[in-house]
């Protein structure tokens, strides 16, 4: 028997919460109509993850508690997930399309033998089945995908897409798992340092300056340090400037990047490439400076201003308080 | 030691359009070795010269997928299998992932098979964690960094999501690779002669004795059921005009 459910897997980074994993419960309860949401969180005994969890408004939580969770491989969460899966039979489960969600996801696909749609922009239910909306080839081309016949729909969802949204459910119910720990004899997790993430910071910022080809002089990525100090900001980059050593793959806003959702976007120099503007779509306000007037980035702008970078920066300095 | 690269085929460029009265992908018909399956090959080369081994390429798809693997060969792999047949075609990532880890179990004693981290037309990065749960062998996916040891282990460097991992796995492995490993070597004019020299086998499902339920499109838990461009959500632009100290000011403003 299939129970309808909807599950979301919360994964863990260390002792944080991923946000993904928050804005997906959040996606799931607007798309469940009567379906109940599920968290499935995989703890240590060492975390007490489940009140965070609750504000955002999960009917279950379904908890699988182990000390060994703490540095699991792959192979060992998708053993304890199947387990689970094949106990209660969800109607469709939901990844974080991050770097762990994408290496767990296809591992546990093999293991219950069911589809798995990769790096979802949307989801919607038409009746009991999940429509996953996905691009391809690098973002230039969207396409609806379903996996009608086996279950549980399983899709991977990028990151930053939706906003969660805090709705605490005292209904709540915790509910722990039966399940058997079986350790992976062959790999061993030697260690896992925390990195002090510009990429986090890039996600979560309020407010992004950010750089392209037309602004990549020294003098104008001082300035703009300078203003992003000045408005308690962030430098975000497009791909070619991170070929710069003084910028990261972290710093890279867009499709193979990240995606910011920030309530003020200034971009400087960046003509607004589709693998670009992708990562763009959930920014609030855009303001973009380009010395072409026909340049694309203006179409996903709410202020433009055709001049130079490096003079609209000097401006914003001066004025900005 | 035997490493087997599994390698994927893709349009030279991701610059497609949707025929707006057919609405059929309108794709170039060049293709080329997907860009992260060279770091991968790369990184076999640079192994199978410190260990004496042996690299195998591997893919699936039509025959047109012979000039990634001719091109792979050029780059100094040893031999290259192809799986390709009517069959086969149309398939999912678990439908893919099966065939491949197969043809693995086939070519015997594999001790290392390589994955790019993703490919960059579908962009699913699942076809290497499929074929390690199929090889019930473990996995490290986006890994920056491998080294072998001398007691027959392989210690990974993976970029997590907010965290850099150092793994250490006994072999047989299967690793995702990104780009950040290494710098793909090209193929020099003698190694592009020697790779037409080079064995090339073509397998269909017949020699791997598939199950015809799990292979091709009848073996594909997912379906497309519509391909579009992207809704182009555009907003109303203001336009900023006079000089730029003007323009912040006018901005600052309606802010
Ligand atoms: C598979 C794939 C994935 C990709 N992923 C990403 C990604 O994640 N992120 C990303 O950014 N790109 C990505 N790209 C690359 C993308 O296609 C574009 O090439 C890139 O975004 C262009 O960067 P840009 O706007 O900085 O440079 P350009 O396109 O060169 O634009 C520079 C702009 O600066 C303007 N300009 C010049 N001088 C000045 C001046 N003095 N003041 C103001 N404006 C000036 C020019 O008019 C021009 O519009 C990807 C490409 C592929 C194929
Ligand atoms: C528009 C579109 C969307 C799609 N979306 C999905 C989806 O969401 N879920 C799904 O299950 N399938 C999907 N598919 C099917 C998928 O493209 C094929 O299964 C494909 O064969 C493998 O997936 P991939 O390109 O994502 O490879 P990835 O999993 O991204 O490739 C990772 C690595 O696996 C190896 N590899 C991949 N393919 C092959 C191959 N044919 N031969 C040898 N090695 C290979 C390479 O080393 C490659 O670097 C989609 C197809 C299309 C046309």
């Amino acid at each position: 028997m299939t129970n309808e459910s909807i599950w979301v897997y919360i994964q863990l980074n260390q002792d944080k919460i991923e946000p993904t994993s928050l804005q997906l419960l959040t996606k799931a309860k607007q798309i469940a109509e009567d379906k109940p949401v599920w968290a499935i969180l995989l703890e240590p005994t060492t975390l007490t993850a489940e009140a965070t969890i609750q504000q955002y408004g999960p009917d279950n939580i379904l908890r699988l508690r182990d000390d060994r969770f703490a540095a699991a491989t792959d192979e060992e969460l998708a053993d304890a997930l199947e387990q689970v899966v094949t106990q209660y039979n969800p109607n469709s489960f939901l990844f974080p399309a991050t770097t762990a969600g994408r290496s767990l996801a296809p591992r546990l696909q093999a293991k219950l033998q069911t589809g798995l749609t990769a790096d979802c922009l949307d989801l919607a239910f038409d009746g009991d089945t999940l429509v996953q909306v996905k691009p391809t080839y690098g973002d230039n081309i969207m396409c609806d995908i379903i996996c009608p016949d086996r279950r549980p729909q399983m899709a991977t969802v990028r990151p930053n897409i939706f906003k969660a949204v805090r709705v605490p459910n005292s209904q709540t119910e915790v509910v722990s798992a039966t399940f058997t720990f079986h350790p992976e004899t062959t790999m061993t997790i030697l260690n896992t340092t925390r990195l002090i993430s510009q990429t986090a910071s890039l996600s979560d910022a309020q407010t992004v300056i950010a750089l392209g080809r037309g602004a990549n002089q020294p003098k104008t990525i001082e300035l703009a340090r300078q203003l992003a100090a000045k408005m308690g900001g962030v430098v975000g980059v497009t791909r070619p400037l991170t070929d710069d050593p003084q910028f990261t793959h972290d710093q890279q806003i867009g499709q193979s990047g990240q995606t910011v959702a920030p309530d003020l976007l200034i971009n400087l120099g960046i003509s607004g490439a589709v693998q670009y503007t992708v990562g763009i779509q959930n920014a609030n306000r855009i303001v973009s400076v380009n010395t072409d007037a026909t340049a694309p980035i203006f179409a996903d702008s709410d202020y433009g201003y055709v001049g130079d970078a490096t003079e609209f920066l000097e401006g914003l300095l001066a004025q900005v308080k | 030691m035997k490493i087997v690269v599994c390698i994927k085929q893709v349009p030279s460029t991701n610059d497609v359009k949707i025929d707006p009265q057919t609405h059929n992908l309108v794709r170039s018909a060049d293709g080329v070795i997907n860009p992260f399956d060279k770091n991968a090959i790369e990184a076999a080369l640079k192994l199978r010269d410190q260990t004496n081994g042996e690299v195998i390429l591997l893919s699936m798809g039509p025959e047109s997928y012979r000039e990634s693997l001719l091109e792979g060969l050029a780059m100094g792999a040893d031999s290259a299998y192809l799986l390709s047949s009517r069959a086969l075609g149309g398939a999912d990532t678990l439908a893919t992932g099966y065939p491949l880890s197969q043809a693995i179990q086939k070519i015997g004693d594999v001790e290392l098979v390589l994955f790019g981290r993703q490919s960059v037309d579908a962009d699913t990065g699942q076809v290497g964690p499929i074929v390690a749960e199929y090889l019930n062998v473990p996995q490290v996916t986006f890994a920056e960094a491998i080294d072998l040891t001398e007691d027959h282990h392989l210690i990974g460097k993976r970029r997590l999501d907010a965290a850099e991992q150092e793994v250490e796995v006994e072999l047989p492995a299967a690793v995702t690779v990104r780009s950040e490993m290494n710098q793909p070597r090209y193929a020099t004019p003698r190694q592009i002669q020697k790779s037409f020299e080079k064995p090339l086998t073509v397998w269909t499902e017949q020699d791997l004795d598939l199950d015809p339920e799990r292979i091709g499109l009848a073996g594909s838990p997912t379906q497309v059921t519509q391909v579009y461009a992207p809704a182009a959500a555009k907003k109303r632009v203001t336009m900023l005009t006079g000089t730029p100290e003007h323009a912040v000011q006018e901005l600052l403003q309606s802010l």
